[in-house]
């Protein structure tokens, strides 16, 4: 293992999996027939058990031969590795040795050839089944067999009940220890499978710090402030395709967000004791650290009203509001939320009954066009969950106003082409996930937007350009006068 | 005996009769060629295939049913994979390419090496449409200047453009496969260089329906004096029924070729020809099951729709005076900028994806048309002031959050100046470049106020961040609420979607 082993060695090596089910097969049937042919029934096997027994010695010789090969990779577990080997070569030889016993026996029958013959079958099959054991601890891991134990026959087994993976949710986000708490669950998850103690691709272990500082065989994992020459970062930046990436193709990836962290912990010098409070923390990071303690941290309040579930409606309002030319369907494939469009040779308040039975689904309504007034939004105050509204170019006013003012979680409100003044706006002064509003065309005037944004002053209230057509084309003449500047600017 | 021979005799009668009947089965069946038994079969596949996209495939773990969807025809709206940012796509064509360099792309290092030779290292291995031996560097024909809040260099160019720039997400870092224009317009339009596949248009209409029922879910417009390279399969609908191919609407004379009655045809009597022709086709599907037929039956019957509704959505002359001066309009001519205002007329009306090709960005510099000193500032003029109004003008009508707009060209313009033949061209002008060029996008789920990606000191090659044709499709699908991977039609044996088998959602444009 420590010299570099031809690829010829290794090419052969890798059939070792390919053979060693072979003795295996073998060797269990010429012990099973051995056996059975002791019994009258059965005697009539007793020729074959030589001929199988043959078989199996050859191929347990082969794949002994192999699986020396293969070992001279390395990257495996060296106690594990030992066992495999030497009871993997004690197969060969015992199988070997009871072939030869079993051909003396049928020229020169005696007692002591028989028992000797017995016991070394015994052993064999005992070699085998350890050999077996521990080559299949070394590809899948030592825990393989008994991950998914049910809990009561690990307590036969003498083993711990099952390990939930379970990282501490992290509460307390300035007294979170970046690398236990934060880093290391992300590699838990995506890295150690492959760079633990039994399994160490690249020569690179994962699960302890030590091993991580330890490094592979490209050298160390990552160098503390630097994340562009760190090996780790470059990898898990390489496009998924590239044979360097990490983790490998075909395998559950890294997120952005997990990239993002692994970045910043190597850039802050990787520190594997200091907490969230002691290192440097810009937005983006912080952001991504959020929702660490809160999955809905960067979300809105609509958001995460959107991401909420509820129940569907019923299929026949669905279908009667459709045969009533109501275009309703859902936002997505995924959700129950509904999207309601009304065609504009319809009213709005023609269909607002029907509507009212899907009031808790009811997100997007679309009443832009139609001959809807007043009347209707009496009823569109019972939306609790609506969070776009179009009534442009409808007929509603500032009195039907004052039904908006409780919708909660109201985003988006178009009153473009409306009779609504700066009154009638200032009664959505309560709307505090209002975002955009559409006044253009309207007797809303810049004093009523500015009032309602100073109510408000998460709300854009966009007041459209007619007025002010003027102003924009003197600001575009404008714009190419300052470029003459700008010209002498980059001449210089 | 008689009797015997009598009944016989009627045996024999009703033998020859039960024969002509089973004869005319016969021919019947013969009618029924291998053609039609292979049309049965793939009406089946499309039906499975619509069917798996609206949600109604058995197998799907899709929570909401959409059954009446289905009953409503190929047409009816949809909903998509997941929550839309974006309702509607307007998609503005630059054919041709216009040069990054003189637009979005600063590039400060490239005036200094103007004129000078172009180092060996550049054209090692490379192949351009018209560049030959050793070309000169050529330096940016605009000047540059800081924008807006956030501060993004755009040209002396655009002034108008420079006022909505805090609206919009520009990429600097487009790449693409294809150095010619129909093969790149393609690439671009349909995902793939070769002619036969479905264009843009007729995917997401495919996948979302149309949600205005008297017009076409796809429209095309076209201005520039010319179609686009690529033909009409840039708006054809490849292997995807027919009924989501692109409709081209004129600015001049008839909006649409022979949708007017011809003379002496009245309406009514329009409506009866329609109706006995329906019948028939509707027979005939009955029996063959085509649902090219279906299409037809729709076809005819949206255009006897738009014969009214065609005119009216096509007739600018009634927008007030101050939007035709916002987008500098004159009714009756076919021009960029009628295109756009129409483009928010159709959009203002459910049409889902709008698109608009202008011809006449191919700046080589042979005359002076393609001049990037004289007839590229005419191009720039004719679209700088319609593209920025159409902005603002969704804007204040509050249909930009619920509207994309994408804009770009098949690909960009070399930092070299074009030698074709190997000789000094008498204008400035620029080859066609594969590596890097700009797209940017406005509206709908788009960050406002970004340029994303950053390409070399010349502008050759992207060096941060380079996005491909198929990632600008993922994107685009992506903010229409699809998700670019399972937007398929099984065809030929397949399963095909718009972005090949590539493509990744730009997640740095998207707010």
């Amino acid at each position: 293992m420590e010299a570099e082993a031809s690829d010829l060695v290794l090419f052969f090596g890798r059939f070792h999996p390919l053979i060693l089910h072979l003795p295996i097969g073998f060797l269990v049937i010429a012990f099973t027939l051995e056996v059975l042919s002791r019994f009258k029934q059965f005697q009539a096997y007793k020729p074959a058990v030589g001929f199988v027994l043959f078989l199996g010695a050859v191929s347990a010789v082969v794949a002994a031969a192999l699986g020396y090969m293969l070992a001279q990779a390395g990257g495996y577990n060296e106690d594990l590795l030992a066992i495999h080997q030497w009871t993997g070569i004690g197969v060969a030889v015992a199988s070997v040795a009871a072939f030869l016993l079993y051909r003396q026996q049928s020229k020169k029958p005696s007692l002591i050839i028989d028992r000797a013959y017995l016991s070394l079958m015994s052993v064999m099959m005992l070699t085998l089944t350890v050999a077996g054991h521990f080559g299949g601890s070394l590809t899948h891991g030592s825990d393989y067999l008994t991950q998914y134990m049910p809990n009561p026959l690990r307590q036969l087994a003498g083993l711990p009940p099952k390990e939930e993976k379970v990282f501490n949710k992290i509460t307390n986000l300035p007294e979170a220890v970046v690398y236990t708490d934060i880093i290391y669950p992300i590699l838990d998850a995506r890295c150690v499978s492959c760079h633990n103690e039994s399994k160490s691709k690249g020569d690179l272990q994962m699960h302890t710090v030590e091993a991580l500082m330890k490094g592979g065989e490209d050298g160390p994992v990552f160098v503390a402030g630097d994340p562009e020459e760190s090996h780790m970062i470059q990898r898990i930046h390489l496009p998924e395709n590239d044979e360097d990436h990490m983790p490998p193709e075909g395998k559950s990836q890294l997120t952005d967000e997990q990239i993002k962290l692994l970045n910043w912990w190597v850039k802050e010098g990787a520190p594997f004791d200091k907490k969230v409070a002691e290192v440097k923390v810009d937005e983006e990071i912080q952001a991504v650290l959020n929702t660490l303690v809160d999955p809905g941290a960067n979300m809105t309040e609509v958001e995460k009203l959107l991401a909420s579930e509820v129940a569907p409606a019923s299929e026949q309002i669905l279908k009667d509001l459709h045969s009533e030319g109501v275009q309703v369907m859902p936002l997505s494939a995924e959700i129950h939320w509904l999207q309601v469009s009304v065609p504009q040779n319809q009213s709005g308040d023609a269909v607002m009954n029907d509507l009212g039975k899907v009031s808790e689904q009811l997100t997007w309504l679309d009443l832009g066009g139609t001959a809807t007034t007043d009347e209707a939004l009496a009823a569109v105050s019972k939306f609790k969950n609506l969070t776009r509204l179009h009534l442009e170019n409808t007929k509603v006013t500032d009195e039907g106003l004052q039904h908006l003012k409780d919708l909660p979680y109201l985003e988006y409100l178009n009153l473009y082409g409306t009779q609504v003044s700066d009154e009638g706006i200032q009664q959505l002064a309560g709307l505090k996930n209002l975002k955009k509003l559409y006044v253009w065309q309207t007797q809303v005037t810049q004093e009523g937007a500015a009032q309602l944004q100073e109510a408000l002053p998460g709300v854009e209230v966009n007041r459209g350009l007619s007025p002010e057509t003027k102003d924009t084309m003197e600001t575009a003449e404008e714009a190419s006068d300052t470029s003459e500047k700008a010209k002498e600017l980059a001449e210089n | 005996m008689r009797q015997g021979y009598r009944s016989d005799y009627q045996r024999e009668e009703h033998v020859i009769l039960m024969n002509i009947f089973q004869e005319l089965q016969y021919k019947n069946i013969q009618y029924e060629t291998r053609r039609h038994f292979l049309k049965k079969c793939s009406s089946g596949l499309g039906a499975i295939a619509l069917g798996s996209l609206l949600g109604c495939d058995p197998f799907s773990t899709t929570k909401a049913s959409n059954n009446i969807v289905t009953e409503a025809g190929p047409m009816a709206p949809r909903f998509p994979h997941f929550a839309a940012k974006a309702k509607r796509i307007i998609y503005l064509h630059m054919a041709g390419s216009p040069s990054q360099l003189e637009l979005f792309d600063y590039k400060p290092e490239l005036v200094k090496l103007d004129g000078k030779d172009c180092p060996a290292s550049l054209l090692e291995g490379k192949r351009f449409a018209f560049i030959e031996g050793v070309p000169k560097m050529l330096g940016p024909q605009a000047t540059f200047k800081p924008y807006g809040e956030s501060g993004i260099m755009l040209s002396n160019r655009l002034p108008h453009f420079s006022t909505v720039v805090d609206d919009v997400a520009i990429i600097k870092t487009m790449h693409t496969d294809q150095f010619n224009h129909a093969p790149a317009q393609l690439l671009v339009q349909t995902g793939s260089p070769r002619l036969g596949r479905p264009s843009m248009g007729s995917w997401v209409t495919y996948g979302l329906g149309s949600e205005n029922d008297n017009l076409p879910g796809f429209m095309v417009l076209v201005s520039g004096g010319n179609t686009p390279d690529a033909g009409k399969s840039a708006w054809g609908s490849g292997f995807l029924p027919t009924i989501y191919q692109g409709v081209q609407c004129r600015s001049e004379g008839d909006p649409v070729l022979y949708v007017s009655d011809p003379e002496g045809i009245n309406r009514d009597l329009r409506r009866k020809t329609l109706d006995a022709i329906n019948k028939i086709n509707e027979k005939e599907y009955h029996a063959m099951g085509d649902p090219e037929i279906m299409t037809r039956i729709s076809q005819y019957e949206m255009a006897f729709r738009m014969q009214t509704s065609v005119p009216d959505v096509m007739d600018i002359s009634k927008e007030p005076e101050y939007i035709h001066q916002l987008y500098g309009t004159a009714p009756g001519q076919a021009s960029f900028a009628n295109n756009c205002l129409l483009a928010r007329r159709l959009v203002e009306r459910g049409v889902r994806f709008v698109q608009l090709f202008d011809w006449g960005w191919d700046s080589h510099g042979t005359d002076k048309s393609t001049a990037l000193e004289d007839g590229f500032h005419e191009k720039c003029r004719q679209i700088d002031q319609p593209m920025s109004a159409l902005i603002k003008d969704l804007k204040q009508r509050g249909l930009l959050e619920e509207t994309l707009i994408v804009w770009g060209g098949e690909f960009g313009r070399t930092p070299m100046q074009e030698n074709r033949n190997g000789k000094e061209m008498p204008f400035k002008g620029r080859d066609h470049h594969t590596e890097a060029f700009s797209v940017w996008m406005a509206g709908g789920g788009v960050k406002p106020g970004t340029s994303y990606g950053e390409t070399d000191e010349i502008g050759y090659y992207g060096v941060k961040d380079r996005v491909h044709i198929h990632d600008l499709q993922a994107t685009i699908l992506h903010l229409l609420g699809m998700d670019h991977e399972k937007l398929t039609y099984h065809f030929q044996g397949r399963d095909f979607r718009l972005t090949d088998v590539e493509g990744k959602v730009v997640k740095g444009v998207l707010a």
